[in-house]
């Protein structure tokens, strides 16, 4: 009869395997990352995480398939609305429209295990207010506005999170899948205090005062570009609304200046435009405005680059990044990039390899160790079993709980094995030695170390979850689960098997 | 039958021999330890710290380039960046199994923008998502890990001090084994700085594993010698050696393998490994003989046989 105990390990494997969920990789299509707000998509409630198979009878298997589908449908269109038909794992969508579906698409993960920055790539950056402690509403507003820039930018794919350390200082945690923008450091860092002054008289600020940004249209976007020093420089231009109690202060103002007497087709003082105190711009104001109620203004600049399409890149990015400013309004306080990491999914990929050669390695060399000790099959392989069992259950509660798998996440797993290992062997060096006391009192034996070595594991790794603004969190987490299986699962089966291998 | 008389035979020889020196042996890590913390000082007073601390620890900019895929002339770009970069540390990485350079790893306190720029002008390669890594750490951020994880490692140590002293009750036994992960740290710690590894936050979090992963020997040992009274001390004790050093071996064989293969790993992190097999030698000689030794002498004091 088997034991419930080897039942338990057993059913934690199978657990583990529906957590992983491996079958993921024959899965074909590609799954929506997100959705554009408003969007026809968004009002026909596709939503993230849905998996496309199909759109108007052509069958999508990966991002490649996807890419041409649309192409094709969209290359060939005039100005008409065009019907598609998206067939996805959960419905069917018909919907109408004259442009390219506004989702961003992946190719499906292979398995729920999630990989962090380390292994698949992408930026992460920690964020930290100057010479201010927040209070915790203030960081969840702080986390609101970051989402919000994000959003309005156009970058998606992104997780926020606020973290406390150990010393009580408070930083936002900010990782970006994938691709991430040249001028990522300004974005997240800039208080994105805008200000229109007239002389020293403020006239509107970001945020609060202005009550529409044009983002596009015929009177948004780059208006001309020239050979600038060894490059090329472009402009843009966009309209913004202000507020009528804005345009009432600036009319106010206006009212009280004179005709420049230089310049008799302007005013004498400019409207000063300025960015987290910074002047960015300054504007002629027409004399016929003098005294006016006028709520609308255009806003100018500029972007350089080694070349032409380089000039609009960054022309286009200083825009966005400009706009994103207005919408989302400015931070009470200054931001401080504190760490910044941009990591290439290409080393990531060497590092997936070497961890499967690794895996070999210590299989093989500690195979070879036990068996010159043991000179037995039986208790080598279940060693090796065990050891394994305790790394997939780690992985698969990992993916349960969708934890980030980074590098001190692996390392921890690979630390974990060496102790799930030791404990093992003292299991097996009690069983067979002593004969004059019963083999059950001898495996309670074994216990009793093992179990003193768990709680100093615990207590070691403990205090890195706070420490150093949880960067090295994962490393004690994949230590805490590994032991924590070993010592609720695996050991109490192992100490089974070795008692069946006894009779 | 034959086997039982052989193995006593053996541990009569052995007992002869160790009751003579046992007090001996356990001076020979005593003097190395001392010798370690003597080496600590020196270096304290050379260095203003008691470790070389990569840019995680003190600020800057590491840039890992792929040059897998680039044409580069490596000599030439760190002998361009050294002039610049004087506190730059420049280091390859190859490929275990091909040999192949892999990538080369860049690390100063300069700011990232800066680094960046200056690669790029000596390489005339721009770099991007794809052909680099590039990691920024701040001053202060850098300061803060440092100070947080000494917190953090005399926690730990406190920490594995209340459960050793919770598991024996006693307090000579308790402070043998904590006395001896004490050495597991200090061991090691002396080796990294005399061959001049600058050691990154990963590598302390090491340092807080060596704190769980040195001690279970010695909880063996003192169980075995203590608790369990089946048998001759020293049977006792010769067995939980035959054990321990079983466990010793298969955990180095875990993590030194770590350190050579898994080259495709933020370079940071396989210092985890080196630090942990650095750790289990020295723990070897802290557990079976300094701790062997006070434990034999504790039972001999209050006749445990």
């Amino acid at each position: 009869m088997v034991s419930y105990k080897i039942w338990i390990l057993i059913s934690a494997l199978i657990l583990a395997i529906l957590f992983i969920a491996p079958w993921n990789a024959f899965e074909t299509g590609v799954i929506i990352k997100s959705v554009e707000r408003n969007s026809t998509e968004a009002n026909n409630r596709i939503i993230s995480g849905m998996i496309i198979h199909e759109i108007n009878g052509n069958l999508i298997k990966n991002n490649a398939d996807y890419s041409r589908v649309i192409s094709d449908i969209f290359s060939s269109k005039g100005n008409e609305t065009i019907r598609l038909n998206i067939k996805t794992d959960k419905s069917e969508f018909v919907i109408l429209t004259d442009k390219e579906p506004q989702i961003t698409i992946g190719n499906i993960p292979k398995t729920k295990i999630k990989t962090g920055l380390d292994l698949s790539g992408g930026a992460r950056a920690l964020i930290k207010p100057v010479n201010v402690t927040l209070s915790d509403s203030e960081i969840a507003d702080l986390v609101s506005i970051t989402s919000e820039r994000f959003n309005v930018y156009g970058l998606k794919d992104i997780t926020i999170k606020s973290i406390k350390d150990l010393e009580g200082n408070n930083y936002l945690l900010i990782e970006i899948a994938g691709a991430t923008p040249r001028d990522l450091k300004e974005l997240i860092s800039s208080q994105g205090k805008f200000e229109g002054k007239i002389g020293n008289a403020s006239v509107f600020i970001g945020g609060t005062d202005i009550a529409h940004v044009e983002r596009s249209g015929q009177q948004a976007g780059i208006e001309s570009c020239s050979a600038y020093q060894s490059g090329e420089s472009c402009s843009f231009r966009f309209p913004i609304t202000l507020t009528e109690e804005a345009a009432k202060r600036q009319a106010d103002i206006t009212s009280k200046l004179a005709i420049s007497s230089e310049n008799p087709e302007y005013l004498s003082q400019k409207l000063d435009l300025y960015i987290d105190g910074e002047l960015m711009d300054s504007l002629f104001i027409s004399k016929d405005l003098k005294g006016r109620v006028t709520t609308q203004i255009s806003i100018q600049g500029s972007g350089q680059g080694a070349d032409r399409n380089d000039a609009i890149k960054a022309t286009q990015e200083n825009m966005k990044k400009l706009q994103t400013i207005l919408i989302t309004g400015s931070l009470p306080y200054k931001l401080e990039v504190v760490k910044l990491d941009t990591i290439s999914p290409t080393l990531g990929k060497a590092f997936s390899k070497n961890l499967a050669l690794l895996a070999g390695v210590v299989f093989v060399l500690i195979s070879l160790v036990l068996f010159i000790k043991y000179r037995k099959i039986k208790i080598t392989s279940a060693v090796i079993l065990t050891m394994f069992s305790e790394a997939f259950i780690t992985l698969g509660i990992a993916a349960l709980i969708s934890w980030n798998l980074d590098a001190p996440s692996i390392a921890g797993i690979i630390a974990g094995m060496g102790t799930g290992v030791n404990d093992q062997i003292v299991i097996i060096d009690e069983s067979i030695s002593n004969e004059h006391i019963s083999l059950k009192e001898r495996i309670k034996r074994a216990f009793f170390i093992i179990l003193g070595a768990f709680f100093t594991i615990i207590a070691a790794m403990l205090p890195l979850f706070w420490a150093g603004a949880g960067m090295l969190k994962g490393f004690a987490l994949t230590t805490i689960i590994s032991v924590l299986a070993g010592i609720l699962i695996t050991r109490h089966a192992f100490a089974e098997i070795i008692r069946k291998l006894h009779e | 039958m034959s086997s039982q008389h052989n193995q006593a035979h053996h541990s009569t020889l052995s007992k002869n021999w160790f009751d003579k020196y046992y007090k001996l042996m356990m001076l020979v890590p005593i003097l190395f330890l001392i010798l370690c913390l003597a080496y600590l000082g020196f270096f304290y007073s050379q260095n203003q710290d008691f470790i070389l601390k990569d840019v995680s620890l003190s600020g800057g900019t590491t840039i890992t380039l792929n040059t897998e895929n680039l044409d580069i002339n490596i000599d030439n770009l760190e002998s361009t960046l050294k002039l610049k970069y004087p506190d730059m540390n420049f280091r390859k990485l190859d490929d275990i199994r091909t040999g192949k350079a892999l990538a080369i790893v860049i690390e100063s306190s300069a700011s990232s923008d800066e680094l960046k720029a200056s690669i790029e002008s000596s390489t005339g390669i721009k770099l991007d998502n794809y052909n680099s890594n590039i990691e920024f750490t701040g001053p202060t951020l850098s300061k803060n890990f440092y100070r947080q994880l000494i917190i953090a490692l005399i926690i730990a140590f406190v920490l594995m001090s209340i459960v050793i002293f919770f598991l024996f009750k006693t307090f000579i036994p308790s402070i043998a084994v904590i006395f001896a992960a004490f050495a597991d740290i200090i061991m090691p710690l002396a080796v990294i700085d005399y061959f001049g590894i600058r050691l990154s936050s990963a590598g302390i979090a090491a340092f807080l594993m060596l704190i769980g992963y040195s001690v279970d020997t010695d909880i063996l040992l003192t169980t075995r010698a203590i608790k369990n009274k089946e048998g001759f001390l020293n049977q006792r004790i010769f067995r939980a050696f035959k054990t321990g050093i079983l466990m010793t071996s298969t955990a180095i064989i875990a993590v030194l393998p770590a350190f050579f293969i898994v080259t495709g790993l933020p370079d940071s992190f396989r210092q985890i490994f080196l630090i942990l097999a650095i750790g289990l030698f020295a723990d070897i000689i802290n557990t079976w003989l300094t701790n062997t030794g006070i434990i034999k002498w504790y039972c001999i004091k209050h006749n445990i046989e």
